[in-house]
Formats: C-alpha cells, structure tokens, sequence
C-alpha cells in the first residue's frame, strides 16, 4: 500500500518558525494552483495505474485556508486518477483560525475522515509569540466543529517563555476536547526563519529543559491513554496515522503540488519550490521534479533503520530480512553489542528503549555505515 | 667555477623579527637573482607556516652573484638562519657552513636576548660578523644607541655598521660591499679527498634524499662515488647544483662552495645532517667536526586520530626528521590512545611547528597529549632515571627522590614591568638571581625557573603582563629536587593515562580542579553521566560530573524531510570520527590538550 501527499501551499500569515513551502500573499493564486494540481495528477495518472492507495494526505501551508470546494474536487480528482481504497485515510491539515461549520461539513461529505488541527500551545501568549492566527477559544470552537470525528491535534514544545506546566495544559486541553491523536514535537529553529533569532538570543529553553518538558508530556499523554507510537505521535487505541506510518516503514508515497516529495520504487524526488515554475512545467506538460536520486540497496537499509528505529514498535526484523535478504541481529552485531543498554530486541523486533527515544540519535546513528 | 678567493658563505642571524628574511630578500633582489616582479613577498621563507607566523623555520639556502666596486664578480652563499629560540640547533648547522654572519640589530629596539645568544654561537664558530643597523627610516630609530649597545653589551666595534632599510632598500649596496670586504673566502683544498658537510637535506619525490652540502674540501660531480662516514652505503652522484633558491644544476661542486648533491638515496635513515660526505674511491680518513647533539628539552605523544594510520605517521614523522635532526622520537603506546610516537622537541613553538607539519604537509589528523619536561626519578635502589612521559613513572614505593629540570632565565624588559614579571616568576616558582640595569630603559632580570612552569603559559603570560614589551630567553642549568607528585585523571572511574601528569605538590590541587572543570567543558555530553575526577594516588582530589545527554532527536520526520535528516544524522556521525573512544567515553581529540591550560576560559 502506498501514500498520496498533496502540498497546498497558502496560509494568512506565515508563522515565525515555518520552513515549508508557504506563500501568505499569493493566495489569489489557489484556484489555478489547484486545477494544476488536478492536472500534475493527471499526469501521473498512467505511471501509477498498479499502485494500491490507502492514504491521502492534504498538507500545507493552511489547506482549511482555500475555499472548500477545491479541496472536494481535489479527492475527487485523486479517486479518479488513482486507486484509493474505498475505507482510505484522508486526512486534511486545518488552522483552528480558518474553519466554518459549512466547510467541515463539506470536507466530511467529500471522504475526509482524519484532521490534523494545529493548536500548538493552549496558552493565547505563546500563540501570538509564534505568529499563529488562532486562539486557544478558536481551538475548542474547531474541535467543537469536529466533534465525533478522527482528529489530531498538534502541540509544541522548546518554545519561549514555556513552562511544563504550560506543556501539560496544552495536552489537557487537546484531550478534553476530545483529540483521538496528539502530536508532540520540539521547536526546531531553522536558519532563516524569524524565530532563528531568538535561539541566536539565547531565548528558547535549552535542550535539557525541552526533555523535561517531553518527559512530563509523555507521562501525562499516556495517563490520558495517548500511547506512544513514534517519538513526536501519540494516538488513541487505533487511531495511529496510517498516512505517517507509512513513511517510518519506508513504504511508497507520491507527492503533488509545489515542495512535494515523493519516493517510488526506490527513486526519491522533489517538486519545484518555486510556485511560477510549478505553474510553467504543469501549463506545458511537463512534472514539476527538479531533485532526483535513486536510492541504492545500502542506502535502502539506512533509510529503514533510521526511520524504523524512531517507532516505539522499532524495526520488524521479519521484514528486514524479506527486504534486505539478510539477518538484522547479525549483521549489525558490533553495534548492537556497543548499544546494549539502550536497545531492546527479540525474535520479532529490535528497537530503542523507550526511555531513550528522545537521545535517539545517538543510537542510531552507530547503525549508519557513513 | 669561480675563483676560491671570490666565494663568501655567509649567514645572517638576528632577534625574530629585525627584518632578517626583508634584508635577504633585498640582497637577492639586489644583485639581480630575481626581479622584484617575481618576488613573492619573502622568497626565503617558503613554508607555509613560515610565512603564515612571519618566522623562519627551514634553512633555504641561495646563491648570487655580485659585481663589486673593485670589478671583481663575488659568488654569495647566503644561507638563511631560524631567529627563535628553539632553534638553536639549526642556527648552529647554517653557521658551520658559512665564514660570516651579517648581524642584524633593529634600530628601534637595539640589542635583543635572542641576538646574544646566536652572537655567541657565531663567535663559537670562529665566524667574521658584521653588524647592521636596520629599520633606519622609522621614526623611532635610535642607530647611535644601537651602536653604542652593540659595542656595550656585545663587544663588537660597530662604528663601521652600515645604517640600513630592509624595507625602503636604503644603503643595500653598502653591505654588499661590506659582505667582500670582511668575510673571508673559504679555505679548502680543490685537489685534496672529498670532505663536505651536510647541513640540511630534504625528501624529493622524484630525485630521493637532497642533500644540502658546504665542500670544505675536493669536489663532487655526477658519476662520483660517494658515502658519508656513518654509514657504509654508497651512491652514485646523479646531479649537483646550487641554491637560486630553486635546485639549480651545476657540473660540480668545489672546495668552498655551497650547494646540493642528489644520489638516489632512498632511505632517509642512512644520511644525518652533521655527517660528512666522502668520495667512496678516494675517501677522506676522517671526518669534519659534526654538530653538538641537541638535548629535547618539551616531550609529547603523537598518535594518529585513525588508529590504523599508524605507519602513515611513521613515515611522516621519518621524512620530518630527515631536515629537522633536532626532532626525535620513539614509539609509545598507552592504553587510551594505541600506538604512537613520544617525540622530544626543542621547545614548545618547535613542538607546535612540527604538529602542524604533519597535519598540513602528510594530512595526517593527529592526537597530541600535553607537554611533558624530563624528570629525575632516583629510585629506592639508587637507580637513576629519566622520565619524560607521566604514565612510564615507576610506583610510589619505588621512587625515592625526584628532581626537575631547571632553567636560567633571561628577561629583558623595560623597567615599568618589573613588579609584573617578579610577580609571574613567583607565581611560577622562580628564584631571583640578580637584576641588571642596561641602561635607563632596559633592565635584564634572572631567574632560575623550573622547566615544567615555562612550558604551560609562561611565553604568553610574560607577554601580556608587559603588553608585549618583555623578551625572554632560558638556557638548561641542571636539576633540582622538588616535591612532585604524579596526578592521573579518571574518566567514567578508568584512568585515561594519556591525561596523566607530573605536577609540584602545592599546585596539584587547584591544578586538579581546573583541568576538571576544562574537562567538563571539553568532552560533549554521552548517553550516561560521565564523572572527570583528578587523583593522587589513589585519593581523588577533584571531580567534575559531564551529565548525561537528554535531548538528541530530529523533532520531525515526514516524506519531505528523509533525505535531509539522514544527511544530519551523517553528519553527525562525521562528526563522531574526530573523537577517540576513552573506556566507553567519546572524547574529542582536542581534550588532550586542555591540560595546557592552567586558567579557566
């Protein structure tokens, strides 16, 4: 089974941490975007027609930021081109800040049956701090909106001024409004956004103070019944994303619109960031790619470790012997032997001890040939 | 070639940074051996690191021709000399090469420690020397004083030193002149045996082990048989030449001259700077006066970074050797760091040449532990031995005494910094000697220093302390007992011995805790809390926890970001390769030498 990424990149107001492929003052350009995205879609049409779909993911940017009845036409477009399954996770990325009863109303009744809110703080100060366009009371009317549905809600840790306590607030609030699935993820300071400056500053918690924030936040996560999946992913009993489960299995997924990656049959590429490009190879027939590598059988191995090994269920040593014709436990032998007190395995699985899932890095990376 | 009587050998010895490699190249420039065009600024320093530090290191020598007033042609071998006090041992081979030295005093700042004592090597060698005033054109210059200092505190009649710019080329022909005028030419017998003197040599890639040559007597062409008198293998003479400073070809070399031979010598082993080369068919029955052995005075440990880049060091630090006798070694092991090299050295800035020739010039990445002196260890047995490297010192009960090595200082500095340098001579454990006013602005202090304070930071801190102002310049005198004590260091409860290190008893402790407290700075974050402790014996003195890393993950990972996180992870395991695996701790190579520092940053 295998994944399909559609990247809509259009937001209000760019947040101050974002590093994605977003345009807050081209947003006059959705329509036309979409009817190329339709189109990319087309083109795709024939080199995928043995390819099983089992999950669409429409990401952004601020999906919930178009008018609605693009995002309609855009399932439709890809039941039509592509084989999704008929009980297929779609999943529809919204800011609490641009939602309508009309517009879930409508993603409900198109296929849409995942949403992935992001709330990222409860405390309205943080928010503003980031640029987000939201409140914490545009939060719980959206979850609200969603009630009885499959959502995700997303909360960030590592940012300014932020306490555990602020933490554990953010996840109760995420929990009584009834999130099925919580995602809880670090700051992460890219070179080049706004908020790079403030790590320059000094001003964000450092590293031993953002894993006391994790730890206390996984704790009260599962006490709330969120088990832990991956590293950042929480989630209600069966309620994981299958849409991200693919990419920690190293599965297929096929990316449209600008920035979008897509990885099939073992070649890895990209999409133009650039939004013009995107419309002049869409308007003249031609894929918008510009990044491309073919991944080889050792870089195949390394990608499925590092990826597997950020799961709390690690890596199936049954698939990594069908994968790769050879016995994990033995090949990484040296390794493992230097890593025995952080890693756990059986006949079935080898994996990270949960108790050193946020150093991981450091384990993993003694797996690496480099 | 030439006529004997119109060679002059010469040198030219001088305080670092009088302007020796600036007046070298004004003198080549002078008679036309290269078009001020071509000239990179200072021809002779060719090394990158010497032109990087402004210092001579290499002797490079060069040849040039000269018309004289007199209307004679005069062939010029200037060989050029190292100005730093390390460098002893090399001034000393350029010297007996040569019959003059040009002796360079800055006019600003008159006679400096390091002149006198490379005068004094001059004098030794029965060298002609000619003094020359330069930097005349600062505003600054004081030449009658340097005059009158050269008489005073040198004893030489400076009446005749011409007043020189390097830099302006003011009066350049006058030491020409000069240069005819008082160097002898070279003695020496065109019909006797080969006897030449080998000075320097070097490693060529394609023509083998060049050696750097002065013919005190006979000749040498191609198709000559020749060997030197160490060592019983012969070789066939392929090419001689002179220095322009390029290898320059030439049929022969005579009696006097200065020059190179090359004879497909493989083996760097088999030819010493110091010995002497004789014709294999006619040889000399012996040898001519070698140099005088050069004690190591700063010892340490090379290890290559990569374990198995063992036999890549060997060769580097053999092939270093072959034109830097003065740099020995032997091979070590211990227990933290593999196979290695102890290796002694002139002095700290000879150490810190040497290792970073072998990191630029082999690209090698090497580990180097702290500098260690040689002790005196008198054993219950009455044995005596010497002990360079901390972890070789036999156990407590066996050792009876220690004594240190100690030093006489020299330090000549203005009289407004005297309460400063007293004060860092006490801190470092110095005895007061005597002060000497040399006149109202310079005053000469002696102390008697133990070696192992000089090595750490005394260079700079008397620096810093006389904003620059001081010189300093020590000399072995014997040794001393002193209350030692060895101090290892444990890392995660193992004692790293390539940390160990010998220390007076009163300093231990702070001594200790400093290098804890570096050490706790220096080695990154492990997986598990990593306790740095200092101990005597067995008894811990200080300790310093590393706490255990917490935060190391990339926060997300979805389809776009794959390839861009694996290459961080890539990175970071990159990164993990300029360390060195203590016990089960990841140590950067760079924490061996935070022992140096007695201060925390």
């Amino acid at each position: 089974m295998a994944g399909i990424y559609v990247h809509i990149p259009f937001c209000k107001a760019k947040c101050r941490y974002c590093d994605f492929a977003s345009f807050p003052d081209k947003i006059t350009f959705a329509e036309s975007y979409m009817a190329c995205v339709y189109r990319e879609m087309a083109l795709r049409k024939e080199d995928l027609k043995d390819y099983v779909f089992d999950t669409l993911y429409i990401g952004g940017g601020t999906p919930s930021v178009v008018d609605e009845s693009y995002i309609a036409m855009l399932v439709a477009a890809a039941k039509k081109n592509f084989n999704l399954v008929k009980d297929a996770e779609i999943t529809i990325e919204i800011n609490p800040g641009t939602v309508s009863a009309g517009k879930i109303d409508l993603y409900r009744k198109c296929g849409i049956n995942r949403y992935s809110v992001g709330l990222q703080s409860a405390i309205d100060r943080q928010l503003r701090e980031l640029g987000r366009i939201h409140t914490l009371n545009d939060f719980i009317a959206c979850a609200k909106l969603l009630k009885g549905q499959n959502f995700n809600a997303d909360v960030m840790i590592g940012l300014k001024d932020q306490t555990v306590a602020d933490v554990l607030q953010t996840i109760e609030v995420a929990a009584a409004n009834s999130a099925s699935h919580i995602s809880m993820y670090a700051l992460t300071p890219e070179d080049g956004t706004p908020i790079y400056t403030d790590y320059l500053n000094g001003e964000l918690p450092d590293g031993d103070e953002v894993a006391a924030m994790y730890a206390a936040g996984v704790k009260r996560l599962q006490k709330l019944g969120f088990e832990r999946y991956e590293v950042s992913n929480f989630a209600k009993k069966g309620m994981e994303s299958r849409h991200n489960l693919n990419y920690w299995r190293r599965g297929e997924y096929i990316g449209f619109g600008v920035s979008a990656s897509s990885c099939i049959n073992n070649i890895r590429f990209t999409n133009t960031f650039d939004l013009d490009e995107y419309f002049k190879c869409i308007l003249s027939g031609h894929l918008p790619i510009i990044d491309r590598e073919e991944v080889d059988e050792e870089g195949q191995k390394e990608e499925f470790i590092m990826l597997a090994l950020r799961t709390s269920a690690g890596i199936s040593l049954k698939t990594y012997s069908s994968l790769f014709k050879s016995d994990f436990l033995a090949e990484f032998a040296p390794a493992i032997k230097k890593m025995s007190e952080y890693v756990e395995f059986s006949d079935e699985f080898f994996r990270i001890k949960p108790q050193y899932l946020f150093v991981q890095n450091s384990i993993i990376i003694e797996f690496l040939s480099v | 070639m030439g006529k004997k009587q119109n060679i002059r050998n010469f040198c030219i010895i001088a305080h670092i940074d009088h302007g020796k490699s600036t007046l070298a190249d004004r003198l080549m420039e002078c008679t036309g051996q290269v078009s001020q065009r071509d000239m990179e600024a200072q021809l002779l320093d060719s090394m990158d690191i010497e032109r990087e530090r402004g210092i001579t290191i290499k002797l490079a020598p060069v040849r040039m021709f000269y018309r004289a007033d007199d209307g004679e042609e005069y062939e010029f071998n200037l060989i050029d000399t190292p100005g730093h006090v390390d460098f002893t041992y090399e001034v000393s081979r350029s010297l007996a090469a040569c019959e003059g030295a040009i002796l360079i005093v800055d006019a600003t700042q008159g006679v400096e420690a390091q002149t006198l004592a490379n005068v004094y090597l001059a004098l030794e060698n029965n060298l002609e020397i000619l003094p020359v005033i330069n930097k005349i054109d600062l505003a600054s210059a004081r030449p009658d004083e340097a005059k009158k200092e050269i008489e005073e505190v040198i004893g030489l009649d400076a009446s005749y030193a011409p007043l020189v710019s390097a830099k302006e080329g003011i009066n350049i022909r006058e030491v020409l002149e000069d240069v005819v005028k008082y160097f002898p030419a070279p003695s020496g017998d065109d019909n006797a045996p080969l006897k030449a003197l080998i000075f320097d040599s070097y490693y060529d890639n394609y023509k083998g082990v060049i050696l750097f040559v002065r013919i005190k007597d006979g000749s040498v062409k191609a198709g000559d048989r020749i060997k030197t008198f160490r060592s019983d293998k012969v070789y066939d003479v392929v090419e001689t030449g002179t220095f322009n400073p390029a290898l320059l070809p030439k049929d022969g070399l005579y009696a006097g001259e200065v020059g190179y031979i090359a004879a497909s010598i493989k083996s760097i082993q088999d030819v010493a700077v110091g010995d002497t080369v004789i014709n294999a068919n006619n040889p000399a029955d012996e040898p001519l006066p070698g140099y005088k052995k050069v004690q190591s005075v700063v010892f340490c440990g090379i290890y290559p970074l990569d374990g198995s880049k063992f036999n890549d060091l060997k060769d580097a630090i053999l092939k270093l050797q072959l034109n830097d006798a003065s740099l020995i070694f032997e091979p070590d092991t211990s227990v933290a760091l593999g196979f290695g090299f102890r290796c002694g050295f002139l002095g700290l800035l000879h150490m810190e040449i040497i290792q970073e020739r072998i990191e630029r010039e082999f690209g090698l990445d090497i580990i180097t532990t702290a500098p260690s002196v040689s002790y005196k260890v008198i054993k219950t047995n009455g044995d005596e031995i010497y002990v360079d490297n901390p972890s070789h010192l036999p156990p407590v009960s066996e050792i009876d005494r220690m004594e240190e090595p100690i030093v006489k200082a020299d330090i000549y500095s203005p009289p407004d910094y005297l309460g400063q340098i007293m004060d860092l001579c006490r801190e470092k454990r110095g005895t007061f000697l005597q002060m000497t006013y040399l006149d109202k602005s310079r005053v000469q202090l002696e102390y008697h220093l133990p070696l192992n304070e000089i090595i750490f930071d005394f260079f700079d801190a008397i620096k810093s302390r006389t904003r620059g102002y001081a010189s300093f310049d020590y000399e072995l005198v014997g040794y001393k007992p002193s209350k030692l004590v060895k101090m290892d260091i444990l890392l995660n409860g193992e004692v790293c011995d390539a940390l160990s290190m010998i220390v007076h008893e009163d300093s231990a402790y702070s001594r200790g805790r400093t290098l804890c407290e570096n050490l706790k700075d220096a080695i990154p974050r492990q997986l598990f809390e990593v306790p740095v402790q200092a101990a005597i014996g067995g008894k811990i003195i200080a300790r310093e926890t590393v706490k255990a890393m917490r935060k190391d993950v990339l926060a997300k990972c979805y389809g776009g970001d794959i390839t861009r996180k694996k290459k961080l992870l890539e990175k970071q395991k990159e990164g993990k390769k300029r360390m060195r695996q203590i016990g089960n701790v990841e140590v950067p190579s760079e924490v061996f030498m935070q022992i140096l520092k007695t201060n925390k940053d």
